[in-house]
């Protein structure tokens, strides 16, 4: 009997915690990051972020146990790498990409990982590789349609690795990761045009027709507008704009060193701008509420939310902007400086349409 | 601050005219618009610019664009629907035609870009039409295909040369439609039918060679698609126009990377099965004619063989007017 007994202690101290349940397998392939337990062991290969309120974070590497202290959020990072197809053009769907990407391990000179902060302000729950792979395509196509990438019929290999550079400069500063290889591919096999076509013209037919439902199953020939709740829209671009403002205005103030006078006045104004903006984010009324105590109508709710978004499409393009003045060089600055100036005053005019109580408030300061 | 005038044929057959001026913002609506007499045509005019600006990809809020037509319209007329949105796009920089723009077209889904048709009878001269026979949407302006449409089109140009004034650019448009899946099957043998109308039966023959043979060299495309190739100016000879048609038809089969702007191209090939480019003939004036015409955003491809006797600056030149050129030895990327 007291065998057993001490046999029962021994037990108990030898056998390791029990650990919180977590499925990794999805890690790598699948999933570029999952929501991890406290108390976890981190699988091997990857690695931990911890991200408390105020989007600041930190990395745990593999082997460790998450160890989160009071208000932080952990996830599970697999590093990759990944492989995945972008379609640079929305309008040339069988000529696409073939990506190659992987998240780096932290680098030991920037004061923030960009990665992180994606993970901090974007990620919501998990970063799931089809979701992180439309981001992307999403930012790609915005910059070619811009201009500010190049992908011309019959690119030349010049042309080519201008392309590049500058995707591969876009990647790292809007996302944080790093594309190791980015070939053309044909995307014909997997994405057939003509049943593309044939689908929507069928739709059409349908909608012509509506007894003909028979080809329920059948695409749809416009992707579904995608749900939107103002709530939920207007905090998740707010808390963007909360977070990435203030990263984004010390990336802008490290990537550009001002070669005169009038540059560097230009610069400070631009920061100067960019800190307001950022104050007001921070300081953003409610958006259910016209004043305390006072609700707002659902419609203008809708409006404020949309003007949200709008503000976090602006900073989607401040991200892209930086990426060009870190590759720009010695070349001259004067399109890029313009081209913040655009950015940041869509920026104001849509944080202050957001303060807005009503759409003829902002109208009658118009007249 | 920036002005100027587009028009538009009006039901009485006179013409309207808006015009658009551009001014700093000042804290103001982003678009005013005028209409003596009816404000409930202003207050359209004003959701029509609206809306077309959601098929832009830049957004710029530092500008205030204030348009003004200069009597009101007929009742329920609004064919100035298109000439309103062009007007907002060239007084923005955003569309850059070579000359005086008379648009007639109207929409119910202008935040696709679709033009839905015009009141206009007829085709005049020197106007823009909107419609599925015509503009059917506003990339089309640039060539560019719809991305929304069941019926892709896409057109490229390409310098018509004869040494006299006629000398200008010509369009080549190629819509596909893919063929019924249903009862492919028997018709497996034949070949892809392609329509070319207003031509003779040598050009028609040769149209449908050139796209059989450079479809070959795809690797798709064969048995997929019901072509219909038009001709901005039907009347023409020589071989120059076989590049551009062929990278219509990439473009509209959706294998082609885009320009932002128009694709303009000349050259010819006697063996497209393999993609190969060939020299024409009129180097000189062809690239003086193209030095003039091109515009920003414009993709200029020209036969390998003319690169060494490119006249010289003319790649400078169309950089600094934001379009590129590119001479390719064969289709398709690098």
């Amino acid at each position: 009997m007291l065998g057993s007994l001490f046999k029962n202690t021994l037990q108990n101290t030898l056998r390791p915690l029990r650990q919180p349940e977590f499925d990794a397998t999805r890690l790598g392939s699948v999933a570029i990051a999952l929501p991890a337990p406290n108390g976890l062991t981190i699988p091997p290969g990857c690695a931990a972020v911890l991200v408390d309120r105020d989007g600041r974070s930190r990395r745990q590497a593999a082997g460790s146990r998450i160890a989160a202290i009071e208000g932080e959020t952990a996830w599970c990072v697999h590093p990759g790498p990944y492989t995945c197809e972008l379609a640079p053009f929305a309008g040339a769907p069988e000529i696409g990409l073939r990506v190659h990407f992987a998240i780096d391990a932290s680098d030991p000179r920037a004061t923030h990982q960009r990665f992180d902060l994606f993970l901090a302000s974007e990620a919501g729950c998990m970063v799931e590789l089809g979701g992180f792979v439309e981001l992307a395509q999403t930012a790609l196509q915005r910059e070619l349609a811009q201009g500010n990438l190049e992908l011309p019929p019959c690119t030349t290999l010049d042309e080519w690795n201008a392309f590049r550079t500058g995707f591969n400069q876009l990647m790292y500063t809007r996302f944080g990761v790093t594309v190791d290889d980015c070939v053309p591919v044909d995307l014909g096999a997997a994405r057939d045009y003509a049943a593309t076509l044939d689908a929507r013209l069928a739709a059409r037919l349908d909608a012509v027709h509506p007894s003909a439902a028979a080809r329920e199953g059948a695409l749809d020939p416009v992707a579904p507008q995608e749900a939107f709740v103002p709530a939920c829209e207007d905090a998740r671009a707010l808390r963007r704009l909360f977070l990435e403002l203030p990263c984004l205005m010390c990336a802008v103030r490290m990537a550009v060193l001002p070669a005169d006078q009038g540059r560097f006045r230009q610069h400070q104004e631009l920061l100067r701008r960019l800190d307001l903006v950022s104050l007001s984010v921070g300081t953003m009324p409610a958006l259910e509420l016209a004043a305390p105590g006072q609700p707002l109508a659902q419609e203008e709710q809708l409006r404020r939310a949309r003007h949200s978004r709008r503000a976090a499409a602006a900073l989607d393009e401040a991200w892209a902007l930086l990426a060009r003045l870190k590759v720009a060089g010695e070349s001259p600055l004067d399109n890029l400086f313009d081209e913040a100036d655009r950015i940041v005053a869509n920026l104001e005019t849509e944080a202050g349409a957001r303060r807005a109580v009503t759409a003829r408030e902002t109208a009658l300061e118009e007249a | 601050m920036t002005t100027i005038e587009c028009r538009s044929i009006a039901a009485d057959g006179g013409m309207l005219t808006i015009t658009a001026t551009r001014r700093p913002r000042a804290g103001r609506a982003d678009v005013k618009c005028s209409v003596p007499g009816a404000p409930g045509v202003a207050e359209r005019m004003q959701q029509v610019v609206r809306l077309a600006r959601h098929t832009e990809p830049r957004f710029d809020s530092r500008d205030q664009v204030v348009l003004s037509l200069d009597r009101a319209p007929a009742d329920g007329d609004r064919d100035w629907e298109l000439a309103a949105v062009l007007a907002d796009r060239i007084v923005r920089d955003v569309f850059a035609p070579r000359r005086e723009v008379v648009a007639n077209g109207w929409s119910d889904a202008w935040h696709l870009g679709r033009i839905d048709g015009r009141r206009l009878a007829g085709m005049p001269d020197g106007v823009l039409l909107g419609g599925a026979d015509a503009l059917a949407h506003l990339g089309a302006l640039n060539g560019q295909p719809d991305p929304a449409a069941g019926i892709s089109s896409a057109r490229a140009w390409f310098p018509m040369h004869s040494g006299g004034e006629h000398d200008g650019l010509g369009w080549v448009e190629v819509s596909v439609r893919p063929l019924a899946r249903a009862g492919s099957g028997e018709d497996k043998d034949r070949e892809d039918p392609v329509s070319v109308p207003d031509v003779d039966a040598v050009r028609q023959a040769q149209v449908a060679a050139v796209l059989a043979g450079s479809r070959h060299f795809d690797g798709r495309g064969q048995g997929q698609w019901r072509t219909t190739v038009r001709f901005g100016e039907p009347r023409f000879s020589g071989d120059s126009y076989q590049l551009a048609l062929v990278m219509a038809d990439r473009m509209a089969r959706g294998r082609e990377f885009l320009a932002r702007g128009r694709v303009i191209a000349t050259g010819s090939s006697s063996a497209w099965h393999a993609g190969r480019v060939e020299a024409v003939e009129a180097l000189a004036p062809k690239c003086a004619l193209i030095a003039r015409e091109a515009g920003p955003g414009d993709r200029i491809l020209l036969p390998k063989e003319w690169e060494a006797a490119l006249p010289h600056g003319l790649r400078e030149a169309l950089r600094a007017r934001g379009a590129s050129l590119a001479c390719v030895e064969r289709i398709g990327i690098i």
